[in-house]
Order: C-alpha cells, then sequence, then structure tokens
C-alpha cells in the first residue's frame, strides 16, 4: 500500500475512533449525569457533600444482584427495588445521623459520611465477602453496529435511554412539583423556608431520599457491564464532586449535562492520550473551572 | 500512662505448647478477594499440618495481619509478629507493593520470608538471603510468553496493555525488555487504571497499531472487560497472550464470573491448574471446593504451598530458630508438592515451571512447551466476526 | 492557669523523650511514632483547618512532596537532610499554588478542591515511572547513620514538639488573632481590613513545610515509597480526622486525636480483624455525634477551662440574605 494510502486511511481510522469514543463518552456518560444528578440534589437543597454517595451506589449494586440472583429479575427491570431501597436508607440517614449535627460546620457532616461510608463498605464485606460478583446477561453480548467500524453494547444503550428517561423525570419533579418547589425554596433560602410553611425537615429528608436513590439506580445499571466488589462506589463518588462542581452548585440539568462532558473527556483522554490519564484530566477540569469559572460550566448565580 | 497502655497490649508470643507461624495479607482493602484466598489456602495447610500432629510436637497456629491492602501497614504487621509475637517465620504479603515494602524490614530483622504470589521482579532485586519465593517471577512470564510465540509462528510486533500499579508495571517491563532482547518490534505499550468501565478507547488504540499479538497484565474483572470490548471494537491480533492472573483465573473463561465465550483462545502463562498433574493438585481442589464452593486460583495454592514449605523446614531443622530456619530453607528440596517441586536458587527464587496454556472450548489446556503440552495451539486465533 | 497548662505539656514531652529507655520492642516504638507523626501532621492541619477555619482534604500533597522529594533528590546526589530541606522548599510552592486557586473558594468548594489537586498530584506519580519509580515504588535514604526506630521516634516527638510549640506561639499573636478573624466571619475580617488572602496564605506555607517535614521522616522509616503510600487521600483524611475529632482549633486536640485514633486502630487490627474499618467507622460516627467539638473541644466547653481560642466557632449560622450567599457560597473576594 503506498504511504499516502496509508496515511489516509489511518486518518479514518483516527476519524472513526474518535466518533466511537464520543458515542463511549455519551453513554457512560449518561450513568455518571445520573449519579451528579443524585449529589447535587442533595447539595443544592442541603449543602451536604456526601462522602457515602459512592457506597450508597454501591448498595444498590448489591441489592439488584441480589434480587437477580434469587429471582432471575434483570437490573433493567429491578431498578426500581434499588431505587426504593436507598430512598428509604438516605431518608432515615439524614434524619438519624446528618440532622442532629445540621449546625456544626462543613468539616463534620463531611466526617460523618466518610464514616458511614466505612461502616457500609466493611459491613458489606463482612456480609457478602470480598470477592467479586459478576452477573451475565444475554443482552451484554448483543451489539448494535453501524457500518463496519461504529459499536453500541446494548446494555449500554439501554442505561442510557433509563438514565435520561430519570434525568427528565427528576427535572420535571424539582421544577414542576410542589416538593420540588420546596426543595428549591429551601435551597434558596433555609430560613426563611419555613416562614413559608415548608417542613424543611422533611423535605430535606425527601430529597437526600431521591439524591442516594438516584445513585442506587445508577448502580442497578452498572451492574449487567461492570461488576461487583464493596469499594466499588470509590471512583464514582470522586468523579460526582467533579461533576456537581461542573454542572453548577446544586443544578440538576447542569450535573447531567456535565456527567456527559465528562465521559467524553475521558473517552478522548483514554483514545488520545492514555487511560491511565482520564482520572487525572477529570481532576484538571475541575481545578480549572474552579479557578475561572466557580459557579460551574452551567451555573446560575442562584441556587 | 501510654507506655503502659502500649505495653499491656503486647501479647507474648505464643505459649510452649504452640508454634505461631506470622502471615501478613490483605483481609480488607483492595484486595481483600485474594488475601480472603490466602486465609483459605492457608487454612487448608494448616489442617493437613495439625491433622499430622503439628510441628515438633507442638500444634501450628496462624498469626495473621491485615495490612489492609497498605505496604505501610504490611511494614507496621512484620514488626509486631516478629517483636511482640516472635514468630520464627513469616509467609506473605499478597501484593508485590506490600511486599517490596517488608523485604528490607525481615532482612534487618533476620526473620525468613516466603513470599507466596508476589510476581514483580523488584521483590527480589535486593538479593536479600531471607527472602524466598515460590512463585515465578514476571520475567519467567515473558520469557515463557516469548518462547512459546517464537515456536508457534514467531510474530514481529507486539503490543503490551497493563496496569498502572506495581504488578502492570513490572509486567510490562519484563516483555519491553525481554522483546527487546527478543528482537520483535514493541509497536504499542498502554497503560490503564484498572477497574474503569470502559477500555473501549484503549483497544483502539492498540487495534490502530496493527500489532502481531498482544500481551496483557491484567487482573480477573479488568481481563473480561478487556476481552468483552475487545469483540466490541474487533481488536484481531494473531495472537492474545497475558501474564496469567486475570487470564489464568478459575473464573475467566466462565460467563458467570469471567469472560465466558469472549475468553476462548486466549494464550496465559500458568503456574498451576486444579487439573495439574502434581501429586496432591485435585486433593487441594476438592478440600477448596469443600470449603468455599468455588474452585481455587493459584493464589490459594501458592499460600498453601508456602506453609507446607515453612512447615518442612521448621519441621527438617528441627528447632524455630529463625537463622538455622533459614538456612534450612536454603538446602530444601521438595520433590513434590500440589505446587511442583520447590528448591530455591542462591538467590531465593524458585525455578517454578512456567506453562502456557490456552483457552480451548471453555477449559484450560496446556500448550506449552511440549513436554508438558496437552493439546496442540489452536492458531491462528480466529477473528472475531468470524466466531459465533 | 495557663502556666501550669504549659509546665504539664513540658513535662509529657520530656516523658516522651524518654520513652525509648524503657521500651523496647520496635512494634511499639513504631506505633508511638505513628502517633507523634500523626499528631505533629495534625497540629499543622489545625493552623489551616482549625484556626483558620479552612478545611484542607488535600494535606497529603505536601506529605508526598516530602517524601518523593526526600527519595529523588537523594538518589540524584543530593545529601538527604538537603533533600528534605528542599522537600519543604517545593511543599510551600506547591501551596502557594494550590493555596492561590483554593483560597478563592469556601466551604465545601475548597476542601474539594484540595482533594483534587492532592489526586492529580498522586496519579501523575503513579503515572510516570521513570521520573518517579511510579507504583515499582523508589528508594529512600536513612535520615539517621542507622534504621533505628528509636531515632525515628525521637524525631516524631521532636517534631511535634516543635508544631506545638510554633502553634501556642502563633496562637498568642497577633497573626493568630487575624486567623481567627478570618474562621469567624471573613467578610467581617476583610471588612476591618485584615488582609484576608495573605494570612490564609502564610499559614498554609508553613502547614505545608511543616507536613514535608513529616513525610520525609515517614517515607525514611519505611525505605521505600509509591505514590499509593504517600499521596493517597487517606493520608489526607487520617490527618484531618485526627484534628478534628481531637479538636480543631485546639492546641492539645491534635495530640489527644493522634494518642486515640492510632491506638484505637491498632486495638481494632488486632481485635476484630476483618471487621476493624467497621468499628473504625463506627468510632468516628459516635464521635461526630456526641463530641462535637471533638474530645478536646468538648471538654474544654463542659469545663469551661483551656479556652486560649473559642472551641465553638463553627455553629454560628450564615447571614440570611439569599442572592449574596448563593454568590458568596462558591466564591470569596
Amino acid at each position: 500500500m503506498s504511504s499516502q494510502r496509508r496515511s489516509c486511511r489511518s486518518l479514518v481510522n483516527w476519524f472513526y475512533s474518535t466518533l466511537q469514543a464520543v458515542l463511549n463518552g455519551l453513554l457512560t456518560g449518561a450513568l455518571y449525569g445520573l449519579i451528579a444528578m443524585g449529589m447535587a440534589l442533595i447539595f443544592g437543597v442541603m449543602r451536604i457533600v456526601n462522602f457515602a454517595h459512592g457506597a450508597f451506589l454501591m448498595l444498590g449494586m448489591y441489592a439488584t444482584y441480589v434480587l437477580f440472583q434469587s429471582t432471575g429479575i434483570s437490573p433493567y427491570y429491578g431498578f426500581p427495588l434499588a431505587g426504593a431501597a436507598l430512598f428509604v436508607i438516605g431518608y432515615a440517614t439524614y434524619l438519624g445521623l446528618l440532622r442532629p449535627i445540621r449546625g456544626q460546620v462543613d468539616f463534620m457532616v463531611i466526617l460523618l459520611t466518610m464514616g458511614l461510608a466505612l461502616i457500609i463498605t466493611d459491613g458489606v464485606q463482612l456480609i457478602f465477602g470480598a470477592d467479586y460478583h459478576q452477573i451475565s446477561i444475554p443482552l451484554l453480548s448483543k451489539n448494535i453496529r453501524l457500518g463496519s467500524q461504529i459499536s453500541i453494547n446494548a446494555p449500554w444503550l439501554v442505561s442510557f435511554a433509563i438514565a435520561a428517561v430519570l434525568a427528565v423525570v427528576l427535572y420535571f419533579v424539582v421544577t414542576h412539583t410542589m416538593f420540588g418547589r420546596a426543595a428549591r425554596a429551601i435551597a434558596q433560602n433555609r430560613y426563611a423556608a419555613p416562614l413559608m410553611g415548608i417542613n424543611v425537615n422533611q423535605v430535606q429528608a425527601i430529597s437526600f431520599g431521591i439524591g442516594s436513590a438516584a445513585a442506587g439506580i445508577a448502580g442497578s445499571l452498572l451492574l449487567p457491564v461492570f461488576y461487583l466488589f464493596p469499594e466499588v462506589g470509590n471512583q464514582f463518588k470522586l468523579k460526582s464532586f467533579v461533576m456537581v462542581v461542573l454542572g453548577g452548585m446544586g443544578s440538576i440539568q447542569g450535573a447531567a449535562i456535565a456527567g456527559l462532558v465528562l465521559g467524553v473527556v475521558e473517552s478522548l483522554t483514554s483514545l488520545y492520550w492514555g487511560n491511565e490519564w482520564a482520572l487525572a484530566v477529570d481532576f484538571v477540569i475541575f481545578i480549572l473551572v474552579l479557578s475561572l469559572k466557580p459557579s460551574g460550566i452551567f451555573g446560575s448565580q442562584r441556587a | 500512662m501510654i507506655i503502659a497502655w502500649a505495653g499491656c497490649k503486647g501479647g507474648s508470643g505464643g505459649d510452649s505448647n504452640t508454634i505461631r507461624i506470622g502471615v501478613v495479607t490483605s483481609l480488607t482493602g483492595s484486595n481483600a478477594a485474594f488475601g480472603q484466598a490466602h486465609k483459605n489456602g492457608y487454612t487448608i495447610a494448616l489442617e493437613e499440618i495439625n491433622a499430622k500432629g503439628g510441628l515438633l510436637g507442638k500444634k501450628v497456629e496462624l498469626d495473621y495481619y491485615d495490612d489492609q491492602s497498605r505496604p505501610d501497614q504490611a511494614v507496621q504487621g512484620v514488626s509486631k509478629l516478629v517483636d511482640q509475637d516472635h514468630v520464627p517465620i513469616i509467609l506473605g504479603a499478597y501484593s508485590s507493593e506490600s511486599t517490596r515494602a517488608i523485604v528490607p524490614v525481615v532482612t534487618q530483622k533476620q526473620i525468613p520470608l516466603i513470599i507466596p504470589t508476589a510476581v514483580a521482579d523488584n521483590v527480589m532485586a535486593t538479593g536479600s538471603a531471607w527472602v524466598f519465593r515460590i512463585c515465578a517471577g514476571s520475567g519467567s512470564f515473558a520469557t515463557a510468553t516469548l518462547d512459546f510465540l517464537k515456536n508457534n509462528g514467531n510474530p514481529k510486533t507486539l503490543a503490551i496493555v497493563s496496569e498502572n500499579t506495581n504488578f502492570g508495571q513490572a509486567n510490562n517491563k519484563s516483555m519491553t525488555d525481554a522483546s527487546k532482547a527478543a528482537g520483535l518490534d514493541l509497536v504499542d505499550a498502554e497503560t490503564y487504571q484498572a477497574s474503569s468501565p470502559d477500555y473501549k478507547s484503549l483497544l483502539q488504540r492498540v487495534k490502530n497499531k496493527n500489532p502481531e499479538a498482544v500481551y496483557f497484565a491484567s487482573y480477573l474483572l479488568d481481563a473480561s472487560t478487556l476481552m468483552r470490548q475487545a469483540e466490541q471494537v474487533r481488536l484481531n491480533p494473531k495472537y492474545y497472550t497475558s501474564a496469567g492472573t486475570g487470564f489464568a483465573a478459575a473464573e475467566f473463561p466462565n460467563s458467570d464470573k469471567g469472560a465466558g465465550k469472549y475468553a476462548e483462545y486466549t494464550f496465559s502463562v500458568s503456574q498451576w491448574l486444579p487439573s495439574a498433574k502434581w501429586k496432591g493438585s485435585a486433593d487441594f481442589d476438592q478440600k477448596f471446593f469443600k470449603l468455599t464452593n468455588t474452585h481455587p486460583a493459584y493464589h490459594a495454592i501458592e499460600a498453601y504451598a508456602a506453609l507446607v514449605v515453612a512447615a518442612a523446614a521448621i519441621d527438617s531443622a528441627k528447632t524455630t530458630q529463625s537463622q538455622v530456619v533459614r538456612d534450612t530453607l536454603r538446602q530444601i528440596n521438595l520433590a513434590e508438592t500440589p505446587f511442583g517441586p520447590v528448591k530455591f536458587d542462591n538467590t531465593g527464587q524458585n525455578a517454578h515451571p512456567v506453562l502456557v496454556t490456552q483457552v480451548q472450548g471453555g477449559q484450560y489446556k496446556v500448550v506449552w512447551p511440549p513436554d508438558a503440552a496437552e493439546n496442540k495451539p489452536i492458531l491462528p486465533t480466529p477473528e472475531w466476526s468470524k466466531r459465533q | 492557669m495557663k502556666r501550669w497548662f504549659f509546665i504539664g505539656m513540658g513535662f509529657f514531652f520530656l516523658l516522651a523523650l524518654l520513652v525509648p529507655l524503657v521500651v523496647q520492642s520496635d512494634y511499639t516504638l513504631q506505633i508511638l511514632f505513628r502517633v507523634f507523626l500523626f499528631a505533629a501532621l495534625g497540629l499543622a492541619w489545625n493552623l489551616v483547618g482549625g484556626y483558620t477555619g479552612q478545611l484542607s482534604l488535600g494535606h497529603a500533597a505536601y506529605f508526598g512532596v516530602g517524601a518523593y522529594s526526600l527519595a529523588l533528590f537523594s538518589k540524584a546526589g543530593v545529601s538527604p537532610w538537603v533533600s528534605v530541606l528542599l522537600g519543604m522548599a517545593l511543599a510551600v510552592l506547591s501551596a502557594a499554588v494550590i493555596g492561590s486557586v483554593s483560597f478563592r473558594l469556601r466551604g465545601p468548594y475548597f476542601a474539594l478542591c484540595t482533594i483534587a489537586f492532592a489526586e492529580v498530584l498522586r496519579l501523575t506519580a503513579k503515572n510516570l515511572p521513570n521520573l518517579t519509580g511510579g507504583d515499582v515504588g523508589v528508594q529512600v535514604p536513612l535520615l539517621f547513620p542507622y534504621s533505628s526506630t528509636k531515632a525515628f521516634y525521637i524525631s516524631g516527638v521532636l517534631l511535634t514538639l516543635m508544631v506545638f510549640a510554633l502553634t501556642a506561639w502563633i496562637e498568642r499573636s497577633r497573626f493568630g488573632y487575624y486567623l481567627l478573624a478570618i474562621r469567624e466571619d471573613q467578610d467581617a475580617a476583610l471588612a476591618v481590613g485584615v488582609n484576608t488572602s495573605r494570612y490564609k496564605l502564610w499559614i498554609l506555607l508553613i502547614s505545608a513545610a511543616l507536613t514535608a517535614i513529616g513525610g520525609a521522616l515517614y517515607a525514611s522509616l519505611f525505605l521505600f515509597i509509591v505514590p499509593d503510600q504517600v499521596l493517597a487521600m487517606e493520608i489526607s483524611t487520617e490527618i484531618a480526622i485526627v484534628a478534628m475529632l481531637g479538636g480543631a482549633g485546639t492546641l492539645i486536640g491534635p495530640l489527644v486525636g493522634s494518642i486515640t485514633l492510632e491506638t484505637a486502630s491498632e486495638i481494632f487490627k488486632t481485635f476484630f480483624k476483618e471487621a476493624n474499618l467497621l468499628i473504625y467507622g463506627v468510632l468516628i460516627v459516635v464521635v461526630v455525634l456526641f463530641l462535637p467539638e471533638g474530645i478536646v473541644g468538648t471538654i474544654a466547653n463542659k469545663l469551661r477551662v483551656f479556652k486560649t481560642a473559642p472551641t465553638a466557632p463553627f455553629a454560628t449560622p450564615e447571614p440570611p440574605d439569599p442572592e449574596e450567599e448563593a454568590q458568596r457560597a462558591v466564591i470569596s473576594e
């Protein structure tokens, strides 16, 4: 083959590779976005940075795994269970552990969530063992091929769809329901809200529950394409921080879009630089956004 | 007050009716699954030893220290086991990082160390006279693979894919050096962050360089993800080879816990299989299955072998005095253990034979070297689109 | 009252220095070294976190810079102790960079930013094995002519003493007063003319330099380091936890915190084996719920003594103006 044709072919290769990377990034990013939306809701309404968010994701994964192993229900149908379970856990955690220390400095709250994460992670390890678990569903080996160069793995497409629907639902809940309005009111002014007749504790607890449920559902959707072990939540927790900041303080739609952006950035970094740098690039972007536009890319100046 | 407290905490080093052997492994943290495999292997060996009457007329106990998958904790563990519990010998740790960290300490405290699973070559690089390694190292993995390739098609180009940990970097380095010496062209070397959900871009990079052979250094979960996504990316080298571990795990060809059909045709170096012809291998497999309801990976049997060798050394030395035990280890020559023969050379390395296996029909079959081979290798590796 | 306190602490340190005459076990000395090391690190963190109210979760960056400076400069031929000084200088430089970006942020944003910087450092060290040895690791020289845990223990005590004295001095100086003002209400402080950016930066530089010494000592004890050991987020959180649980903003808080947590950790490991992290987590949760000012802080409140610095600073709610709050909550100045 002449060198001209070879370089033309290689250019074409790289074009398709880039396209594929962007596609992969969007698919992964949808899941990231879901996790981040949960954290953004919690942060927006309560200004709590939940270091146990990753542990909640993990719990959702385990719940779905147990469901699958005992009843054969696929995660794509079983995820509401994970969501419900994590809602309850989140709600209880807020009322039982976090509300009592509301008046304290931010870091004590962070510290408590760190302690909670340790308890959950080690507890799960004691119950389920440290060994990895994986499930196998037929959908996993289905790929949708567009031409000879682009392929989309079916499970990721399904999780993208579910995550997108949930994102829209959550946005709707936050903007159009009474609860959503109450939550936004609290986010805007924690002290005036009770004067408007809002039961702050309830709304905050529900918000925490919903945010945690989002993490749990993301865990369910992750189960078929990834694998399960007690520490699985760690990487997602750190990335959530990045996305919440990127998206703008407490902005749910911002977090969702930030998720997509992060997914694509990681994918392109892996393609052009190297997979091992993807996480570092995440943090560099984080720092850049914080230095240049701290209110986030999509952050309004309002909460 | 603090001093008294600290002093009271210290236990005595085992009473006169038991012999306590020190074990450092990762019972919690990111390597906990392997630490547990270690523990199971040790448990089986311990039961066998005590069933035969223990050592020197005394019951044997294991003194575990959990390094929480952190090297600094491993070092602390060695201190505790030696200074506090006065163990005569230490087995461990699990990971190359932790093991590398404890080598200077055991050397300084003059306690023999038997390493069951850490394969990085830097672990043995200090040449300490107190360190013994049962398993083969990353250098042996590379040479065995190249040997196989040379005699089965002799490919000219190679890509290495490894994780960015000590295990991955060590294997990367070993293969880089060995392939250079063998005259191969290393067209690509990729490192990845372990436990990522998406390696497709990385595999695309490898595909764009078009290597004839790819060499992986991965643990089971990433191995499964990589092979599954290799199919999605349609990466079709002539040879999929690997430095064992994930690609040699018992569950790897399994569709429930591993890569399932995507594991087919992959080559791997192997140190042990439940089907190995060594005496006691099948036995160990059965006992392990009875204990845990899963089949053992080589981590468990390496732990088992480490304890067996330690016991043999103490038995032969007729004492638990560390210096004597160490000297006995240097001379030891066990022709038959379920992990094969054990004999340490003058650097403390056991010349454990490295085989090459291929996944054929969902089973590992030894394909190299010829005198140990069960089957011929299936070559060339069929392209993904042509497989069912 | 205060004089008795300092005389008491003097005795404490004197006794601590005499410990190696009595304790021979390497293991115990290592644990005690760890106790004093983290006490020193906690005290150094306390300067920024406790007194100035800037809660950094990325102090591992300075710790790691100290450790790696010792390893890499020595490898290049520089003598070990000079390498430690270079490490301090590099840590100060890092702090200047990190601080200039992070201090513009408030609250959780500041903490997350510090995490990000530390992680970038860790990942860079991990992914550049040709420079740093990566995960394969790099050798660290001995800072003392013989590898004696006793020498390390003593250096740990001395470092703690040094940071303790420094903290006490700062606490009673005008500089310390400015820091407290910044913690209590940064905008009010600014309004009365306190140069908040300058002081925040200075205290971070000091904290970083001290943390770097700790990192170098730690590295030298283990003779060998990898990024996940000295740049890990676990180190950052351990430092912060030691100070917060002991009592941030108090003088002996970090010391008490370190003693409690390090010995608790060892005990849990011995008695609870695999469950040790769970119990540790429970300990943290219990302390946060019932000892909100940290151990020393809560006791001080109850006894109303040791009030060298207000120990309940953080409970004051933010001013209720919503728009400004939203704006200021992310950025400052």
